[in-house]
């Protein structure tokens, strides 16, 4: 590749959230006509750093450059006009329009705002032949497609809009395996009409396949930049996505007591089309990890486990009893909790006080004949606080003001004010500072220590190693794999989560199973 | 790179043409959002035109089409703003503050009539402003912006009728200088073979055709449709969302201010409590033509078919010698049959397809 002048420098972006820093410092230098690699963890900072690029966000601090030239992107219009088109995973489309009417919103070909529609559809069919997808047609309701063809919509909008850079959002997460060809040609024949592409994605074959350079980024800081995608060994590049010193940051493992009681069984348990005959089990006192992509099952096993979702096969028992099918209430009465993934809109009240968002679920405790203890509730509400260290020390303070890490303990605290047996952990750390992130595994390692049995699903393979005593793989709805957590490297976790034809790259694991 | 030559274009063209007709003349009639008002068009007018022979005579039609007309102006830009994903709950009682506005400024103050409906639009696209204004900044529900505004209006109607008048009431349009031409425009009657037709049909068929036209045929039409539908989506690939719900209130209150005057021209008077309940009756045509409550959905020629079917119902019964009374329970049952025959055949539609 020439050395050209770049596209695309951003320099030092830094954005903060209320409560965390999701970019603090990071650096992305895009050449013309190349197809740039961003790799990183889940909450490496990936996602905020193409919405400051495409025009979401606003950087608090840095510096864009477009050609040369300094620019501020303050509305996705500004970015659009530059020639930064952006595909999500979640496809900006509107399921009410056509694809064509889809290809052209908000830059419609018109005459005096009278749109050419003959035209617009010719040049839709147009550009979904150019993407190998010429028996879409134009005039079909968006709503009616499959979500592959969706993607291919939203494509055929980036290149409508004449993009000298097209960001893709893991574009290959939605596809079958023949479209990810599909798709690798399209990119190729971008980057031969000098087409920059921003890629992300979590599976290093395809940036080995598709890429140019890469640039890794840890914590919301670039940790490399420029690395070339086709040489720089596995190893390397995961060194630097994960680079943390485990040790340090986990809790240490007790000794294990194979004698403990099952708490969780899960017997045969489906979901048609979901995941398959799942069984497994968590004992009083272990923290069980449950490693998979998303989209391969594993928040699902965890809602249908909670009864969220109703499985269509086989059994959930809690110390050995049975626990009804498809009922949350039935799941919190034998003696779960949850900590879901998306904690603010399925967890918090955020406008009410952390002493009640802990009381929630056990206000029952605290109530004779319908009448509140107050002041017990209360006390009861001060002891987690004081006992999780949740920050302010103050059960008042509405939580919405707290800090991601301690609104966890929140809900944490939630389920700990009543006796449970078994927590179910979805994604505790997400959103959460790299520092608060050390407290809360020393608290969830304190509580399994008290005998609860914890299930967490983690996208990010070192927390599930680092915190669990046993780790289970799921790769599209079924169980790959189990082992001891210090049996498995992150190599391995990483090549077991993926297709086993995205295997090529990286080391032969200890035990593959047959899929 | 460009690899398509022409002759493979137009190719796939082709080809594409066949698929659309593969998919057959009634799928797509049956798709389309209009259909159960059509259906249910057809069935009332059938039913009354079977026991009335008023109801068929062309001066029976000239009375049904007349509240059918007024109705439908409102209904077409109501479906418009609720495609847009946006209810406006103050726009019936808004025709009452167009038409005492009007009555006021010139019977009071003596303006000229033009001049009183020029200071009357401009109030009424100033009220539809600010509604649409609160609800893009605010991002709170329209239904609780409008019910504010609803009230308010409502109270301002009596209070200052009250106040000014001393009655509930304001009358004497008719001598206004002006009222000769504007009446003649706007709420006079044409001779169409020895029956008076009123105008008010023509401006309703002519905006229901330029409505359609808009929604379908113009770039405002596609952003309406992608702000109803995801308005996330649609900001995100620069459709100006904010401006586009605004304009959708602003003509709803334009729609507001052609219909109150029209009536206040046509009784000469106008009730300080007229307009209160209307705007639940736009919103039923709306919903009869196909449009749905959580927007993306619908179509103004459908609206105006649920108006139809409003003026048609609201005369028949009267023809029939019914007691009036079970008018809203026959509109009642309009509106659930239609959703539910919606609702069955889109989903026939969507599963036939597959």
């Amino acid at each position: 590749m020439p050395e050209s002048e770049p596209l695309l420098e951003m320099i030092g972006i830094v954005k903060e959230f209320p409560g965390v820093r999701a970019l603090d410092g990071v650096d992305l230098v895009v050449r013309p006509g190349e197809v740039h690699c961003l790799l990183g963890q889940n909450g490496a900072g990936k996602s905020t750093l193409i919405k400051v690029l495409s025009g979401a966000h606003q950087p608090d601090e840095g510096t864009i450059s477009w050609q040369g030239e300094p620019v501020r992107l303050n509305s996705p219009t500004a970015a659009m006009r530059l020639g930064v088109a952006t595909i999500y995973q979640e496809l900006d489309l509107v399921d009410g329009l056509s694809v064509a009417e889809n290809v052209f919103l908000g830059h419609e070909q018109t005459t005096a705002g009278f749109i050419h529609r003959s035209e617009m559809n010719r040049r839709t069919q147009e550009l979904l032949h150019r993407l190998g997808h010429g028996e879409i047609s134009p005039r079909t309701e968006l709503g009616r497609l499959p979500a592959a063809h969706k993607q291919i919509v939203s494509m055929a909008r980036a290149l409508s809009h004449e993009a000298k850079l097209i960001i893709m959002d893991e574009p290959s997460a939605a596809l079958a395996h023949d479209e990810v060809g599909n798709l690798f040609r399209i990119i190729r024949d971008l980057r031969a009409a000098g087409v920059a592409v921003v890629y992300i994605s979590h599976r290093l074959a395809e940036i080995r396949e598709i890429g140019d350079r890469v640039t890794v980024l840890k914590d919301g800081r670039t940790v490399a930049v420029g690395l070339a995608a086709k040489d720089t060994p596995t190893p390397q590049i995961v060194s630097l996505m994960v680079g943390r010193d485990l040790a340090n940051t986990f809790p240490e493992r007790p000794a294990p007591a194979p004698d403990a009681a099952a708490v969780l069984d899960v017997r045969g348990l489906s979901l048609p089309g979901v995941f398959a005959d799942i069984s497994f089990s968590v004992r009083a006192g272990e923290i069980v990890g449950l490693a998979g992509l998303v989209g391969s099952g594993r928040s699902e096993i965890l809602e249908t486990i909670y009864g969220a979702r109703r499985a269509s096969a086989g059994q959930v028992l809690i110390d050995g009893k049975p626990v009804r099918r498809g009922s949350t209430p039935a799941a919190v009465a034998a003696g779960m909790g949850l900590a879901p993934e998306e904690r603010k809109s399925q967890a918090l009240l955020l406008h009410d006080s952390v002493a009640e968002n802990i009381l929630l679920a056990a206000m029952d405790d605290f109530a004779t004949f319908g009448w509140l203890d107050r002041r017990k509730a209360a006390r009861a509400a001060a002891e987690q606080v004081a006992a999780l260290d949740l920050r302010p020390h103050d059960p008042e303070r509405e939580v919405r003001t707290l800090s991601g890490g301690n609104q966890q303990k929140a809900v944490l605290a939630r389920w700990l004010v009543q006796r449970r047996r078994l927590l179910l952990l979805d994604e505790p750390t997400r959103g959460v500072d790299v520092g608060a992130r050390t407290e809360l595994y020393a608290l969830i390692r304190r509580l399994a220590e008290q005998g609860l049995g914890v299930l967490l699903v983690s996208s990010e393979v070192p927390e599930v190693l680092g915190l669990s005593d046993r780790v289970l793989v799921v790769r599209e709805g079924r169980l790959v794999h189990e082992a001891a957590a210090t049996e498995l490297d992150e190599a391995q976790v990483l090549d077991l989560v993926m297709a086993p034809t995205d295997g090529a790259d990286s080391a032969e694991p200890a035990g593959r199973p047959a899929a | 790179m460009t690899t398509t030559a022409p002759p493979a274009d137009e190719r796939t063209e082709r080809r594409s043409d066949e698929r659309v007709s593969d998919v057959g003349l009634l799928r797509r009639l049956l798709i389309r959002p209009e259909l159960g008002a059509a259906i249910g068009v057809v069935v009332v007018f059938a039913f009354f035109a079977a026991s009335s022979e008023v109801f068929r005579s062309p001066a029976g039609a000239a009375n049904w089409l007349y509240p059918a007309s007024t109705l439908g102006i409102m209904a077409i830009a109501v479906a418009l703003l609720m495609i847009g994903g946006e209810f406006d709950l103050s726009a019936g009682v808004m025709t009452a503050t167009v038409g005492l506005t009007v009555g006021l400024l010139s019977t009071e103050l003596g303006w000229n009539l033009w001049a009183a409906m020029l200071g009357a639009l401009v109030l009424a696209l100033a009220l539809g402003f600010v509604n649409g204004f609160l609800v893009v900044r605010t991002g709170l529900p329209s239904f609780i912006i409008t019910l504010g505004m609803f009230l308010m209006l409502q109270g301002l109607n009596l209070g200052v009728t009250t106040a000014v008048t001393d009655t509930v009431l304001v009358d004497g349009i008719d001598d206004v200088p002006g009222y000769e031409l504007a009446n003649a425009l706007l709420a006079g009657t044409v001779d169409i073979g020895g029956v008076q037709f009123r105008i008010t049909i023509l401006w309703w068929l002519v905006l229901t055709a330029v409505a359609t036209w808009v929604l379908l045929r113009t770039r405002v039409g596609n952003w309406i449709f992608a702000v109803g539908g995801d308005a996330r989506a649609a900001r995100n690939v620069g459709v100006p969302a904010a401006r586009t719900k605004i304009a959708l209130f602003m003509t709803t209150a334009g729609a507001a201010w052609l219909v109150g005057t029209m009536s206040a021209l046509r009784l000469t008077s106008v009730q300080a409590n007229a307009g209160i309940g209307q705007e639940l009756i736009f919103i039923v045509a709306a919903v009869i033509g196909g449009c749905l409550l959580t927007g993306g959905y619908g179509s103004a020629i459908g609206a105006s078919l649920g108006a139809l079917i409003f003026g048609m119902t609201s005369q028949g019964i009267v023809y029939l010698q019914w007691d009036a009374n079970w008018f809203m329970f026959f509109l009642g049952a309009m509106l659930l049959l239609a959703v539910l025959a919606n609702r069955l055949v889109r989903r026939y539609a969507e599963q036939s397809r597959k």
